[in-house]
């Protein structure tokens, strides 16, 4: 076949592909099933999800126990423990993520000169604490973004709402336990 | 005396500009969860929707499912709908995503191609008395790749943009998958001709 022959199958081809019906209906009307699905909530999805979250919450615990263990060991000296700010809280107010809730302005300030601070104090770690920061705060961002998404079907779940509010909370805790560490370990290099 | 009947494409244009005024209506009904309107929507384009589906699997049952989750979907994120393109369009896109959502999640896809293969009689006979093989079938029995933008571009017009937003792919991607759709369809048709 030559290149002449080909184009005029080509364009043939073509030509009847557009002539191919796109207007087909379905055998069985798929009403009912769609009218059944969208008349409850997709309760299934969310309580997949919910596992999913609080095992990566589980996961972090573990990772913070981790973190401080490894510290603690690397200088001989207990951490001083960590202690609760009450300025850090959450304030619930409307119309942010979900449709409930939003984060204080305690919390966006705390966790932006936490944040702003991590990277150069987890210098002061060793490499495998660094790691192992790493691995927890990756853990609890994806975990709220996945929060954030299952959120956006069902933003009134009190669940999701819930474990947001905590996974937050737990990425402000893993940052300020490597402030608090880093902290004592300065004061260490000071003598 | 007897009164002149309108001009037909303007009776045509009416007509289509009622839908189209129907249509807006029950978007904003459906999108403050008005299930009935949600309905007409659903008669108003489960013909192109399935349509597209089928094309894209190649299977009525996996097309029938596809269907059904991209109007449960699209109920869902309704509120996310802008009317920025027409409602067709954007129920197109979601339609596609629940098509590539169900093959990601499913072997289902490799099985469909295992069976065609099989199943592919040895001298295709000729559908329509020109020597060519029936290019609804050539097209089933593309890779996915090629098979989906051959699909959204040759049968449902899309551009090259339009169908590598719609698939997640780069442009240049799309390009290359339609001609290597075209290509392959074209030794098939000249296979199936040679052989008759």
């Amino acid at each position: 076949m030559n290149d002449g022959e080909r184009d005029i199958i080509d364009d043939e081809l073509m030509t009847r592909a557009g002539r191919l019906a796109q207007d087909i209906q379905p055998q069985s009307d798929l009403w009912p099933g769609i009218a059944e699905a969208i008349a409850k909530p997709p309760a299934v999805a969310s309580w997949n999800r919910f596992i999913v979250q609080a095992a990566a919450v589980l996961l972090l615990v573990g990772g913070s126990s981790g973190l401080t263990y490894l510290a603690v060991t690397d200088d001989d000296r207990a951490a001083s423990p960590v202690t609760q700010n009450p300025g850090l809280v959450f304030q619930p107010v409307s119309g942010s993520f979900g449709s409930q809730y939003t984060l204080g302005p305690g919390f966006k300030d705390a966790h932006s000169v936490l944040a702003s601070q991590l990277e150069q104090e987890m210098q002061r770690l060793s490499p495998e604490a660094r790691r192992n920061v790493h691995e927890s705060l990756a853990t609890i961002r994806t975990a709220i973004a996945d929060i954030n998404r299952a959120l956006a079907n069902e933003p009134d779940n009190a669940l999701l709402q819930k474990l947001l509010l905590s996974s937050y909370q737990e990425e402000l805790s893993v940052m300020r336990q490597v402030s608090e560490i880093t902290g004592t370990v300065m004061f260490r290099e000071d003598f | 005396m007897a009164i002149a009947e309108p001009h037909f494409a303007s009776r045509v244009a009416t007509e289509k500009e009622q839908v189209v005024n129907d249509e807006q209506q029950w978007v904003r009904k459906a999108q403050a969860a008005d299930a009935q309107a949600f309905e007409a929507l659903y008669r108003l384009h489960v013909g192109k929707v399935y349509g597209l589906c089928l094309r894209m699997t190649g299977n009525a049952s996996e097309a029938e499912d596809c269907t059904q989750e991209a109007f449960i979907q699209a109920w869902r994120k309704l509120d996310k709908f802008r009317g920025d393109s027409s409602f067709g369009t954007w129920m197109h896109k979601v339609a596609v995503n629940s098509v590539l959502g169900r093959m990601r999640k499913s072997r289902r896809e490799q099985d469909r191609l295992r069976l065609v293969a099989e199943n592919a009689p040895q001298h295709a006979s000729v559908g329509d008395g020109t020597g060519m093989r029936d290019l609804e079938q050539a097209i089933d029995e593309l890779p996915s790749g090629a098979r989906h933008v051959f699909v959204l571009q040759a049968v449902y017009g899309y551009t090259h943009e339009e169908t590598g937003n719609m698939l997640g792919i780069a442009t240049g991607t799309s390009k290359a998958q339609l001609h290597r759709a075209r290509r392959m369809l074209a030794q098939q048709l000249e296979t199936g001709s040679d052989e008759t």
